[in-house]
């Protein structure tokens, strides 16, 4: 299947240090602005189905899971736990944020 | 808290419940077995295990040859935390269904969890904190032993005391468990071991030097973490509900009056939060089933909780017959 760039918000509603939640193709999808690179990563943890976008982040690049702190690597979806995160390309464009699904 | 709303609210979420059916139960498909293990318990609650037979002969259908199960039923790689789950709605529905298969299962779990503790007392899965892990099995056995299970009953003790003991060593000085991985807050991990693993001893045996002590000190954690709206851990719905949950049961048996204003509080907390059916996992999030299962059972409990008879919210543990 062809790579398929979609629109998910203005650059400028992303700020370093913040987060946001956007639905593409009926998919959830979990931004996050870590010190000026922004990652994208399904919202729905593979564990439980908790909400990362409400989960714990860190500068190496991670995610923790809210409810029961599974780890993933924002940068591949990689986890020490039984699990993998999907997680989306990013580039930006013309001042917006856009993502390959 | 008026019954007349509680109960209310427990007719139409019950009957939403019922409506999923197809999306819980193993006579339907294979299933997500912590899910399954999730609802089991509200039919337990709700004391209508009598008319779900099917579903629990078809949990023991699921059963791996080890004696454990897997977190989804086709799959044959057993894990603790859900053995310990399923075993555990297991011998608490067979004290009404009295079935042989079901007697047979346990036996064949109890031989799954003594065959897998490690030499310090605890059991690993991957999917979960080694302390939450450990909690499990030890609040299986608390039933096989409060419920006079007679099978190895020698070694599940031994064993029972282990991991107890292992439990109440990792307790921090504050009152709290962590888990720098898992649970870094701490508030999930401690109502859970407080409830379903340490304060079984204070009705069942006594055995575990410092237990008393170890439920007050996390009890009173677990006040210290409320926050002033009612709820726990940043707004968790599901952790909210574990603490609620764990309150009603630690306290009623430690005789703390000091909780019944913090679980009010936080049932209020719920409520406010419910969605049109059942619950999400944080305010605003679409209803999840196992979150709604959560959320029934709190309700049930509270209810057994303010009821008449003192001892009715332990049973809903299964400590006592």
């Amino acid at each position: 299947m062809p790579e398929q760039w979609l629109e998910a918000c203005p650059v400028d509603e992303l700020p370093p240090g913040s987060r946001k939640l956007v639905k593409l193709n009926g998919i959830e999808i979990a931004l996050f602005n870590i010190n000026g690179t922004v990652f994208a990563i399904k919202n729905r943890c593979p564990h439980r189905s908790g909400p990362l976008i409400r989960g714990f982040t860190d500068d190496a690049g991670g995610v923790k899971c809210p409810m029961h702190g599974w780890r993933f690597d924002l940068r591949d979806g990689s986890s020490e736990r039984p699990a993998q995160a999907t997680v989306y390309s990013v580039k930006m464009e013309n001042n917006l944020l856009y993502l390959s699904l | 808290m008026h019954f007349e709303h509680i109960d209310q609210l427990l007719k139409s979420e019950y009957a939403f419940f019922l409506r999923e059916k197809n999306n819980w139960s193993l006579t339907a498909s294979p299933q997500d077995l912590e899910l399954v293990a999730h609802a089991l318990r509200v039919l337990l609650h709700a004391k209508t295990t009598p008319d779900f037979l099917p579903d629990y002969l078809a949990l023991v259908d699921y059963q791996n040859t080890d004696g454990g199960w897997s977190p989804f039923s086709a799959d044959n790689e057993s894990t603790v935390w859900v053995s310990a789950f399923c075993g555990l709605m297991l011998i608490r529905g067979n004290r009404l269904l009295k079935n042989e298969q079901i007697s047979k299962s346990v036996q064949r779990a109890i031989d799954y969890f003594l065959d897998t503790q490690k030499a310090d007392g605890h059991w690993v899965d991957p999917r979960w904190a080694d302390l939450d892990t450990t909690s499990h099995p030890v609040s299986f056995f608390n039933v096989v032993l409060g419920l006079q299970e007679p099978y190895r009953r020698a070694d599940v003790l031994r064993s029972w005391e282990r991991g107890g003991r292992f439990i109440i060593d990792n307790q921090s000085a504050d009152g709290g468990w962590y888990d720098d991985d898992f649970h870094p807050s701490g508030v999930e991990i401690t109502a859970h071991l407080i409830q379903d693993a340490v304060v079984a001893d204070l009705v069942i045996d006594r055995r575990l030097s410092g237990a008393q002590e170890s439920c007050a000190k996390g009890a009173t954690k677990l006040y210290e973490w409320q926050a002033q709206d009612g709820s726990w851990d940043g707004e968790n719905v599901d952790h909210t509900m574990d603490c609620t949950r764990s309150l009603m049961v630690v306290t009623r048996i430690l005789n703390d009056p000091r909780a019944e204003e913090v679980i009010i509080r936080g049932l209020q907390w719920i409520f406010t939060h419910k969605n049109e059916h059942g619950w999400g996992d944080f305010p605003g999030e679409e209803t999840n089933l196992e979150r709604t299962c959560d959320g029934l059972d709190t309700l049930l409990k509270y209810k057994a909780y303010q009821g008449n008879d003192r001892q009715e919210v332990i049973r809903l543990w299964g400590y006592i017959p």
